[in-house]
């Protein structure tokens, strides 16, 4: 088990959006989240993170043996938590391969080890960035400045593939996307997974589990799961909508 | 009529330290002294109910100006803090006057004069007699006529036309008695087609007033890359304004960076008067504590095809306060000219504060002309967007600070000058916490 979420309630701006959620992921595991829009996806995707405007007002997470609510987000981040954000903001003046670095130096540091070595680092990140068949002038760009829809969320899965973190959580990650790019994404994220990343896949179309087949899909709404299964379930949300599920689930 | 802001008695003590001056040999620059003086004695210092001077009130410096001016230099007990510039041409002044100890003039190629005004008024009494005071206007200021009164000690610097010189020109000021008035006067003339770059450098490890004055002619075709870096004690006061004149197809490229100082003030005054003249004026303000600083830059077009960019980013920490003031005007002969002007503040705590007024004047049809401002603290998106990838608060902070200085950082052509910003920038960053 690397996390075990266990009754979390979350609030902004002290309304309750997350309402006692229950979820545990094995290592390597992939989970998708799909659910109806405002149902608390993203919410949960920046609390685990650790953003400051989430208010974690009941339950724990525990984190590969640490008790994820007692870290800061750039500690969670360090102790290999990424965050593939649904909509990547644009730093200009902040090269991508700059930001990389500094986030590979940070990880080093906290780990007692020196910097890397700038030779191997282009050699690395110029390898990730073929995976991700990212073009090399995006690397000297300013973080997702000037970059199209499909370009940040790629960028996402390249910075993801950079860092190599231990869970991975996609929100949306593929909107936006054509069909070549949600290829290579979905190749991105299942060498990550094949390095025993655990990756929590937030996405509402049932296309993209067709590339990255999910272990479980849950269905979150009102700030619960309120459904569990196996890829299957996914299928089934695609032909009939959340209607029925959620009715049973008030019933 | 202007009320006068010197309380007499200054007055008084002022006018006895102007008629015991050392006075000149020339004629013609006791002349100018004395005509400025005359206005000084009517204007005074200025004050703050005047429109240009609201926010800054200069009534400390007005007060201590003419007992400061009495204080002897001592002997310099430390090395002063100089930026040690590789290959540079040297003129160093510690205490207001020229030492030719700390300065270094030996690669001075033939045909170029650099050196003491003073002396230099004396060797050369028509050259500069031709130059100097022909742009600075004493009525713009109380500062300026004052520093006029006693123009003596600064710099000169004569390029003869087709001169392109390499090396750069470092002039430093370095105050190190306490309590002491320095008011260096500066004169930069490029002949026809000559480039050179300058770096005026002002520092200080004691209360000080510096009140300084730069005259700058930028002849048919020349380049001018000019440096100013005012990084004084805290405790003590700056005010300088600069006169730029640019005939026809001369370019200058001003960079302006403020560190220092309890209070600074700086004006730049550009005016392009020949045809095809370029300026591109960009400024760096870097304030903390309780500091205040205060920039303004007009820019005059008077000649047809002329062009102007003007770039001045300011980062205000704890309590500082800034003042930016930017003025753009066409005259009306001045057809197919392009300007502008950006001004962007970034406040990294809510106790500091900018006023900002880009004005745009303009008297021509044929133009191309835009200003704008912002005013803004770090985006939080962006902090939390580097925190998530593993970076620290202090980490992202830093980043999106040196992101915001951007090109005005790094198109420093002077390595030791960009070093010195760097670091400001990170005193800045780590001297005040969360
Ligand atoms: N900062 C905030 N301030 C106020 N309300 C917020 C804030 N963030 C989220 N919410 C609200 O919380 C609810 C859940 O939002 P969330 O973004 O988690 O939904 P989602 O499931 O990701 O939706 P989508 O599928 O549209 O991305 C929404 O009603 C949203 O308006
Ligand atoms: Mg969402």
């Amino acid at each position: 088990m690397l996390i075990k979420i266990n009754n979390l309630h979350v609030s902004v701006n002290e309304t309750e959006i997350i309402k006692g959620l229950n979820l545990t992921i094995g290592e390597g595991e992939v989970h998708a989240i799909m659910g109806p829009n405002g149902s608390g996806k993203s919410t949960l995707a920046q609390t685990l993170a650790g953003h400051p405007n989430y208010d974690v007002t009941a339950g724990t997470v525990e984190f590969a043996g640490q008790n994820l609510l007692d870290l800061a987000a750039d500690e969670r981040a360090r102790a290999g938590i990424f965050l593939g954000f649904q909509y990547p903001v644009e730093i200009s003046g902040v090269s991508n391969i700059y930001m990389l670095k500094a986030a590979l130096n940070a990880r080093r540091k906290a780990a007692g080890k020196p910097e890397i070595d700038a030779v191997e680092f282009m050699r690395f990140v110029k390898e990730k960035a073929a995976l991700m068949k990212l073009d090399q002038k995006f690397l000297t760009r300013g973080v997702n400045e000037g970059f199209s829809g499909g370009e940040k969320k790629r960028n996402e899965i390249f910075q993801m593939a950079v860092l190599e973190p231990k869970f991975a959580i996609l929100d949306e990650t593929d909107s936006g996307l054509d069909i070549d790019a949600l290829k290579v994404v979905a190749n991105g994220v299942n060498q990550q997974r094949d390095d025993k990343c655990s990756v929590l896949l937030i996405t509402h179309y049932q296309r993209l589990l067709d590339y990255i087949q999910p272990d479980f899909v849950h269905v979150l709404a009102n700030g619960q799961i309120i459904r569990s299964g196996d890829k299957d379930l996914a299928l089934e949300l695609e032909a009939n909508g959340y209607d029925e599920i959620l009715a049973a689930a008030k019933a | 009529m202007t009320k006068l802001s010197n309380n007499p008695t200054e007055l008084n003590e002022l006018k006895a330290l102007w008629q015991a001056r050392e006075q000149s040999n020339s004629a013609w620059l006791n002349q100018l002294q004395k005509h400025a003086f005359d206005i000084f004695s009517s204007s005074g210092f200025p004050t703050t109910r005047m429109e240009d001077w609201k926010y800054t009130d200069t009534r400390n410096i007005a007060t201590n100006y003419p007992q400061w001016l009495k204080t002897q230099p001592q002997t310099i007990a430390h090395t002063p803090a100089l930026l040690d510039i590789d290959n540079s041409i040297h003129l160093a002044f510690i205490d207001g006057h020229y030492s030719p100890e700390y300065s270094g003039t030996k690669q001075l190629p033939p045909g170029i004069i650099a050196g003491n005004l003073g002396d230099l008024a004396d060797c050369y009494p028509g050259l500069l007699q031709e130059k100097l005071g022909k742009l600075a206007n004493n009525n713009d200021s109380g500062f300026v006529a004052i520093n006029t009164a006693f123009a003596c000690d600064g710099a000169a610097l004569l390029l003869p036309d087709n001169q392109d010189l390499e090396q750069p020109i470092y002039l430093s000021f370095f105050s190190s008695t306490p309590e002491i008035t320095i008011q260096p006067r500066l004169l930069i003339n490029l002949g026809v087609n000559s480039r050179a770059t300058v770096l005026e450098h002002y520092s200080s490890n004691v209360a000080a007033i510096t009140n300084a004055v730069t005259e700058i002619n930028c002849g048919k075709g020349s380049e001018l890359t000019w440096y100013k870096l005012q990084d004084e004690h805290i405790d003590a006061w700056h005010t300088a304004v600069q006169y730029a004149h640019l005939d026809q197809d001369a370019t200058i490229k001003t960079t302006q960076i403020d560190i220092g100082a309890g209070l600074a003030r700086n004006e730049l005054r550009l005016t392009l008067a020949g045809r095809g003249a370029h300026a591109e004026a960009k400024g760096l303000l870097m304030a903390d504590a309780q500091r205040h600083v205060d920039s303004r830059i007009t820019v005059e077009h008077t000649a047809p095809e002329t062009s102007s960019r003007e770039r001045y980013r300011s980062i205000l920490a704890d309590c500082a306060r800034g003042v930016f003031n930017g003025r753009i005007l066409v005259q009306a002969e001045a057809q197919k000219t392009a300007a502008e002007l950006t001004n962007k503040n970034l406040l990294l705590n809510s106790g500091a504060e900018i006023n900002t007024k880009p004005e745009l004047e303009i008297y021509a049809d044929d133009v191309k002309c835009a200003h704008g401002s912002t005013t803004g603290q770090l985006d939080e998106t962006s902090m939390f967007y580097l925190i998530s990838r593993g970076l620290n608060i202090d980490e992202a902070r830093n980043i999106l600070i040196r992101a915001f200085a951007g090109e005005l950082l790094t198109d420093i052509s002077i390595e030791a000058l960009r070093n010195r910003v760097q670091s400001a920038l990170e005193e800045l960053e780590h001297g005040h916490v969360k």
